[in-house]
């Protein structure tokens, strides 16, 4: 029933929308210092905060044989002491400019983030510069940044969220793929890291010849050749050699590993496989048809599991490039992700499935396609207002092996894919039969309606 | 003194108009031409502060339904539409004001306007029984995910619990509880709309690539029709002593990875000079790697994973600082809670150095730059100052207001308030570990 009584305003016909501005994905300009480091540069008029993204080509399967970590304890390790600065006083003099350094390392390699406003880059990139060019790496830091580790894992254990995700990755990847493990070390690797071990990956894998920084901002009135001289210039190395890239395999045969934890409230989902990376030319396909699958809180599985079940409060379809080539050796991870309460658990996956399969046979419509595309064309300006994220999809391609103008052409591609192309690219991404189920809940309440549900065999690990 | 290398930058030369429809709709807007993108953003003057006892939780779970359609738009119109636009949009709860964002590419403003009025006039038109089923279990899920299933997820709650008593309007938080969730009627939504969703009761903004003229026709003509109502009560009395008068403590066994130390202490009402005092000693103090704390707990005890103090500024009620210390593995929480008294107490008697203000406030003019450097960001803010201090103009100068703030006045807010007998203290401490096998069906994860 309805409260119609209670309106009384005047209403208007929906507005048409105004003549659209035109914006393009801002192309960068390369070029390169005499050190070999390559330069991309963006002027964003009006973005006060600046942002640099430093690549550098140390990725995780470079890591020794059992010391899964130490890209990650390395990278830590950078911004904690130099050869002018202790670690207390780099973090202050940083801080001092109003900066935030970050470093992550990851399968394809480590960034390195760096956000300061435009009135103080000149010291924050020699800060950056010190910290790439000369970390002390003293042994009581890395001692330090090994313990601190060593506390963060039980943590993350804790999260339903991180634990679906290491369990995911340990089922899909063989054991002898570093991909399989965790990106930042188990307790029995990380502990055997040292100062040592850590300059020696430093020493292998950090080099300005393999290293590419994307800075990005307001740059009006910054000499921003005559800066880099200065800082990131006077860092040295030699050329290094190309690391061969082990390829990628995986097992994704349709199986449900239960994470018992008892008591719990909620069921963590995490349902995966992976499939190609950006350099394949499903790629657009495949982005739009996994919007359309769940990408947002209209799309199948939220219209279905939230918005009419009310059993979550949002399920998430995503491809995340895990590592990509050149040459098209890459992967990456396709998933849907989210969290059902616990007594729902079994409907919510059979409901899932037959969103799946409803998809497999009737396909998108002609409205879902053209909704999704004008969703993530037309989101773009608004995605790419700040330096940071502008800055961060520049690195990303570089990283990625691709183009500098490849986000732009995604846009173009996206607007020119049909609803048949975006079908076939979503459903042979998500097939029923080839998907690896990883849930994390409670073992007793949810193993029976699972297993009823006949999408695989059913295993359950402990916490 | 205060820094202001970068005075101009992202704060300043922003400017904001200040408009009022016949109605009483407050319209606040501005302009910059930067990006083909425009922000809407509207904000109620209700938040769980004015919820009542039994219905917890109610402003959060209508705010859901704000998003269930209105007279002519269906079902989840409001996504569809403003997503299929190429905007992106939400809406949000907290204890003082309820938010709903839009932001779209600039040719699309006048479509997020019409669905803003059309729920702002007509929701009742739509608001059905079966979507108020829908969303008390989306909210119920989202509270399950959000507090009870992670570790330490309820200690928000639990700490404002302790730092305002029953029955004051802030005890309870804006996700409320299972049972009120349970007990909202949808007669309680109508209510609910009809005494505090009124154009009078409301802040618009409007920044980004706009013509200012014509946006403010276009305001006119959707919200211009929407009939103001007093219908509103003030929300119950926020007052309260500036100190807590003595320490409140909560200790707790739980299914927690690690030991915790955890506090809230009583601060100064946000709109004034202390709480941006309170803010930059609470940055000195925590808000970083180069931080007091930090440097004390993670680097030299090693007694802590991480630490840190923040402010979370509330207008209605005393602001609340925020510690939150996780333990390294095998230490005790009175040696983490000893250094963290000495710190504190060496820092009211000496108050911050020189360039402990210059860090802390560089780090304050940078997230000011960050928030004021988009236009949702900048929207947002707007209304803010609009609804909870009277002027939107606030907003652009708040930056240099944080850069003012004298070590001085630091060390005074801090030897006022930031004292063991003004926190509410919750402390964690894992169940046992286990030694029989691990996956005995134990029920170790239930409430306590």
């Amino acid at each position: 029933m309805s409260d119609t009584a209670a309106v009384t305003m005047t209403f208007h016909p929906r507005p048409a929308a105004g003549q659209p501005k035109p914006w393009a994905f801002p192309a960068p300009e390369r070029g390169s210092l005499p050190n070999g480091l390559t330069v991309l540069r963006c002027h964003r008029p009006g973005q006060q905060v600046i942002a640099v993204e430093v690549n550098l080509a140390a990725p995780l399967d470079a890591e020794p044989e059992g010391l899964d970590g130490v890209a990650t304890i390395m990278a830590r390790a950078l911004s904690e002491g130099t050869d002018k600065h202790s670690a207390e006083e780099f973090a202050a003099e940083l801080e001092r400019c109003g900066a935030t350094l970050d470093a992550h390392a990851d399968h394809p390699g480590l960034r390195v983030s760096l956000e300061v406003p435009a009135s103080r880059l000149a010291k924050a990139l020699g800060l950056l510069a010190e910290a790439l060019r000369a970390p002390a790496f003293a042994d009581s830091e890395v001692d330090r940044l090994v313990r601190n580790r060593l506390d963060e894992i039980p943590h993350e254990l804790a999260n339903p969220q991180r634990r679906a995700a290491k369990e995911l990755y340990r089922q899909l990847f063989p054991a002898s793929l570093r991909m399989s493990r965790p990106r930042q070390g188990t307790e029995e690797t990380v502990a055997r890291i040292d100062s040592a071990a850590v300059r020696a990956f430093y020493e292998a894998h950090v080099r300005p010849a393999t290293a590419t920084a994307v800075v990005v901002g307001d740059l009006a009135g910054i000499d921003l050749d005559a800066l880099l001289a200065d800082t990131l210039g006077a860092w040295t190395g030699n050329a290094g050699q190309a690391r061969p890239v082990p390829p990628v395999e995986s097992d994704d045969t349709g199986r449900v590993v239960i994470v018992d934890r008892p008591g719990a409230v909620q069921t963590q989902l995490l349902i995966g496989r992976t499939g190609p990376d950006r350099h394949d030319r499903v790629w657009a396909a495949q982005v739009l048809g996994t919007y359309c699958l769940g990408g947002t809180l209209t799309s199948r599985l939220d219209k279905v599991l939230r918005e009419e079940k009310g059993y979550t409060y949002g399920v998430r379809a995503f491809g995340q490039v895990l590592r990509s080539t050149a040459d098209g050796r890459g992967a990456s991870m396709l998933a849907i992700s989210g969290s059902v309460d616990t007594p729902n658990t079994g409907p919510a996956l059979e409901d899932l499935w037959k969103v799946l399969r409803t998809l497999a046979e009737g396909g998108l419509t002609d409205a879902e396609r053209d909704v999704a595309v004008q969703n993530l064309v037309g989101v773009a300006p608004l995605k790419f207002e700040t330096a940071a994220a502008v800055a961060g999809t520049l690195a990303d391609q570089v990283e990625q092996e691709l183009p500098d103008d490849y986000q732009a052409q995604l846009y173009a591609r996206l607007a020119e894919t049909g609803t048949l192309e975006a079908t076939t690219a979503v459903v042979q991404a998500f097939p029923v039969d080839r998907l690896v189920t990883v849930l994390v809940g409670d073992a007793a309440q949810i193993e029976g309606p699972v297993r009823a549900l006949g999408i695989g065999e059913v295993t359950v690990v402990g916490n | 003194m205060g820094h202001t290398a970068t005075a101009q930058a992202g704060s300043g030369g922003l400017t904001a108009t200040e408009h009022r429809l016949a109605n009483g709709l407050r319209v606040v807007l501005s302009e910059d031409h930067l990006t083909p993108v425009a922000a809407v953003c509207l904000w109620y003057d209700v938040g769980s502060r004015h919820e009542v006892k039994g219905r917890t939780g109610l402003a959060h779970l209508f705010e859901h339904l704000m998003f269930q359609g209105s007279a002519s738009v269906p079902g989840n119109g409001h996504f569809e539409l403003v997503q299929g636009a190429g905007g992106s949009l939400n809406g949000t709860t907290s204890f003082e004001r309820t938010n709903y964002f839009e932001t779209m590419p600039a040719h699309q403003l006048e479509l997020a306007l019409w669905l803003e009025a059309d729920r702002m006039g007509s929701l009742l038109a739509a608001l059905d029984e079966e979507s108020m089923e829908n969303q008390r279990d989306v909210v119920k899920n989202e509270r399950r995910q959000r507090y009870d299933n992670v570790p330490y997820g309820t200690a928000f709650e639990r700490l404002t619990a302790m730092a305002y008593p029953e029955p004051h309007p802030y005890h309870h938080t804006p996700i409320g509880s299972m049972a009120d969730l349970d007990a909202a009627s949808l007669e309680d939504a109508r209510a609910f709309f009809r005494t505090y969703y009124a154009p009078n009761n409301a802040v618009l903004s409007v920044v980004g690539d706009i013509d200012p003229e014509q946006t403010l026709a276009w305001i006119e003509k959707y919200f211009g029709s929407i009939p103001a109502h007093d219908g509103k009560q003030p929300p119950r009395d926020g007052t309260l002593p500036d100190t807590m008068g003595g320490q409140l403590r909560e200790e707790i066994t739980e299914d927690v990875p690690a030991r915790a130390l955890m506090a809230a202490y009583r601060l100064p009402h946000d709109g004034t000079r202390e709480c941006d005092a309170a803010d930059v000693a609470l940055t000195v103090l925590g808000g970083g790697e180069s931080s007091r704390l930090h440097n004390r707990l993670v680097r030299r005890d090693q007694t802590a994973v991480a630490a840190s103090f923040g402010i979370l500024r509330l207008a209605g009620a005393p602001s609340l600082g925020w510690l939150d210390v996780k333990a390294s593995s095998g230490v005790e929480v009175p040696a983490i809670e000893a250094a963290v008294d000495e710190e504190l107490a060496r820092f009211a008697a000496e108050g911050p150095t020189a360039e402990e203000m210059e860090r802390a406030q560089a780090q304050l003019e940078r997230e000011w730059l960050d928030r004021l450097g988009t236009v949702a960001g900048r929207a947002d803010e707007l209304c803010r100052f609009a609804v909870l201090f009277g002027d939107p103009q606030l907003a652009l100068t708040a930056v240099q207001r944080v850069l003012e703030v004298t070590a001085e006045e630091v060390q005074a807010v801090a030897a006022a308030r930031l004292r063991p007998d003004n926190r509410a203290v919750l402390v964690y401490e894992p169940l046992a570990a286990d030694d029989s096998d691990a996956n005995e069906n134990e029920n170790e994860g239930a409430e306590q």
